[in-house]
Parts: structure tokens; sequence; C-alpha cells
């Protein structure tokens, strides 16, 4: 998670004083590194993007890519992390925006599905690495996927205090089991070219079904 | 079978024997092309007149183990007893047993297909129609013993619970969690999602 604080930190301080020339390259270095592994990624996958592919997309050496970022899943998370933080503004916009607890989770999931619509082959590139051992739980252990998580659940809990679901809900349970189905229709719009519209139904009747016995007793 | 094609048939199960050993050891992206050959005992040049690359290779390494899963599957099928969520559980349960078998090779199949290794027609092994067919199956016959709502939409359910399999296994990649830890998972799971298919007279008793 490094990285992802320094980048929090090289942010703020480019707004109170003017960054140095040299600070200003470095930047300018990092953004190009970052669009060409973007591109790269969402054309060939994790796998079948290699450093070397991405410095040379990039203008540079391999050692000047290795000189900002330590390895490939270091680029690949920056790259992620970049895109969630805005992924999760889009959700809680969503949330915001619904009524009830049906409503709010559905405005959740189809705003991350609205939101990766247009960059569809960075997400597969995504699912392809969370399933490796040691990237796949940096990318779920990112506080970006732990917000979404957070607001599967709050919208569960708001839905017990609303009277809308009993006491006894499993919401730890059942948020994790609504962020399953919200990832595993992804599978529907890589594979199968879903438009937003279907998954959007198909999400509203897997929702009910994960809250049904929640309504109940 | 004429000599030349069972030779050919005989090549084809080395290299795919010899690439199940490999990608399980080494893993898939590690295990190159020349090392499956050497391990089969064949030309680079043979391998690639019978299959057109490494996933194609694991494409069909996985097809037969999937082959195996299934027949497993079928021989255990009518042995089932209990309620329908049991019965789900038991279904789920045969296959991370049998999956941890070769984790690492599961695991690699999956990766490869969100990777463009493989071809377009490759899926993720959660969508297995197999596997989706079973499940139908099994809560099909729920509503002749009245315990699953006839008016479920069980396509929706069947998502739901291969959603939940699929994304539960990654408790292996993650924390290298054995069958038996990923099945006290899924059977929760199961029992949230039973929630959602019990008839409602069941519910009221």
């Amino acid at each position: 998670m490094k990285h992802v604080s320094s980048n929090i930190e090289v942010a703020g301080e480019a707004e109170v004083r003017v960054p140095t020339r040299r600070a200003l390259a470095k930047q300018q270095t990092r953004a190009k590194v970052l669009a060409a592994a973007r591109h790269l990624f969402s054309e060939a996958g994790y796998e079948g993007a290699t450093i070397r592919d991405i410095a040379a997309e990039a203008g540079m050496s391999t050692g000047a890519v290795f000189a900002n970022f330590t390895d490939k899943s270091d680029l690949f998370r920056e790259i992620m992390a970049a895109d969630m933080d805005a992924l999760v503004e889009a959700m809680r916009d969503g949330a915001n925006r619904g009524r009830g607890v049906d409503d709010v989770l559905l405005k959740v999931f189809v705003a991350g599905y609205a939101f990766y619509k247009s960059r569809l082959p960075l997400a597969r590139a995504a699912f392809g690495v969370s399933w490796l051992p040691e990237q796949g739980l940096e990318l779920r252990n990112l506080p970006p996927v732990q917000l979404i998580q957070e607001l599967f659940t709050d919208a569960l809990v708001q839905g017990v205090e609303r009277g809308e679901l009993s006491q006894e809900a499993e919401v730890k349970l059942r948020s994790q089991m609504l962020f399953d189905c919200y990832l595993a229709n992804f599978q529907e719009a890589i594979f199968g070219g879903w438009s937003l519209d279907a998954l959007q139904a198909k999400s509203k009747d897997q929702i009910r079904v994960i809250l049904a016995g929640a309504r109940r007793g | 079978m004429s000599l030349r094609k069972s030779q050919k048939e005989a090549t084809r199960q080395r290299v795919l024997d010899a690439a199940r050993e490999l990608f399980e050891a080494k893993g898939f992206e590690a295990a190159t092309v020349r090392d499956i050959a050497r391990m089969a005992g064949v030309s680079v040049g043979s391998v690639f007149t019978t299959f057109s690359s490494k996933g194609d290779i694991l494409s069909q390494v996985m097809a037969d183990r999937l082959d195996a899963l299934y027949a497993e599957l079928d021989r255990l099928a009518p042995h089932l007893r209990g309620s329908t969520p049991d019965r789900l559980r038991s279904i789920f349960a045969i296959h991370y047993a049998f999956e941890t078998r070769r984790t690492r090779l599961f695991l690699a199949h999956i990766a490869a297909a969100y990777n463009w290794t493989l071809g377009p027609t490759s899926r993720p092994y959660g969508r297995n129609p197999r596997l989706r067919a079973v499940v139908r199956d099994c809560l099909i016959e729920g509503i002749a013993r009245g315990d699953v709502d006839p008016a479920a939409d069980l396509d929706v359910v069947v998502d739901a619970l291969m959603a939940s399999y699929a994304w539960t296994y990654r408790l292996a990649a993650w924390e290298n969690a054995d069958a038996e830890a990923m099945s006290a998972v899924m059977d929760r799971h199961i029992g949230l999602i039973a929630g959602g298919f019990r008839p409602p007279a069941a519910a009221d008793r």
C-alpha cells in the first residue's frame, strides 16, 4: 500500500508549492509509463504485457521504468487504485440516490458496471490478476475495494435500521455475497457483451434472491 | 484405428499427461512447451502438430479433468440425500474436493481465460455449463420434493450459487484454503441463498 500513500502525498504537495523541474519531469515520466502500461494491459492482459513492451511503448528504457516502479505488479496496482478512487465516488453517488435497500444496492452495482463499460479490457486483466496468489490478495486489500465492500454493508445495515430487513440479516455474509455477485456479472459484460440494461435486470433479480431470506422473520 | 492414428493419439496423451504434471508443479507461465515436449519424450515440432498453442494444451487438460469430475459426480448424484440445500452443499463440496487435488492447474486455467492466453471461446470455469446443469437439475428435483418454490427464478438462483462457488474458490489462491474450509464457507452461502428459493409455506412452518 506504500505506493498509494506516497501518491497521495505527491498530489497534496503539488497544491501547496510549485514542484521543482526535476519533480515535474519525474511526474511526467510516471504518467507516460502508466499510460503505456494501461494500454498494454488492456490489449494483452497482465501476463501478456512485459515491462520491456511497456518501456518501448512509453519510449524509454526498462531502467527508466524500474526507476519509477518496483515491478509490474506495482504498475498494475497503481493503475487499478487510481481508477478505483473514481469508481468508489460513482458508487457512493449511486447509493445516495437509491430509495430502499434493493434500489440502493442496484444503483451501486450499476454505477460499477457503467464505470467499467469503457474499460472492460482492463477489468478483464484485473480479473486475471485477482486469481494470482500474491497480486490477487493485494488487489483485494486495496483501500477502495474495502470501501466498496463497506458500501454493500452500509446499505444492508440501513435496511435493518429502517426495518426493511430483519435483525438477523447476517449482514456480513450477505454483503460478501452481494460483492461476489457484483463481480461475477462482469463475466457477462466481458465475455458476453451484455448491455448495461441487461446487467441491471440481472443484478436486480440477484439482489432480490440474496435479500429474500432476510425479509422474513 | 490405423497405426499412424494410434501413434498420434499416444503422442497426444503423453503430451497432455506431461503438461498436467508440469502446469501443476511449475505453474502455467513457467512451464514451457519445450519442457512439456522433453517430459513427454517427443519433439517440440510434434507437440505443435497436435496443439496450436500452450493455451490449447491447457484447455484440453482441463476438459479431460472435467470429464473425470463429471463422471465422479454422475456416480455420486443418485446417492445424494437430504434437503435441496444439503444436496447442493454436497455437489459443491465434491467440486472443491476434486479441484484442490490440483489447485494450481485450476487457478492457471482461470487466470489464462482472463489473460487472452486461451482462445476466444474459452470461459473461466465459473461458467461451466455442466455444473450449471447439475445444480439446476437439483433445484428442479427440489420443486418436486416440495422444498423449492415452484415460482423461484431458477436461473437467478443458479447464478447466485455459481457466483458464490467461483469466488469462494479464490480462498484457495489467497489463503491456501483447503476443500473443507471452502466447503464450510459455501455451506453458509447456500443457506442464505436457500432463503430465496424456499417455498412460502415452508417458511411459515
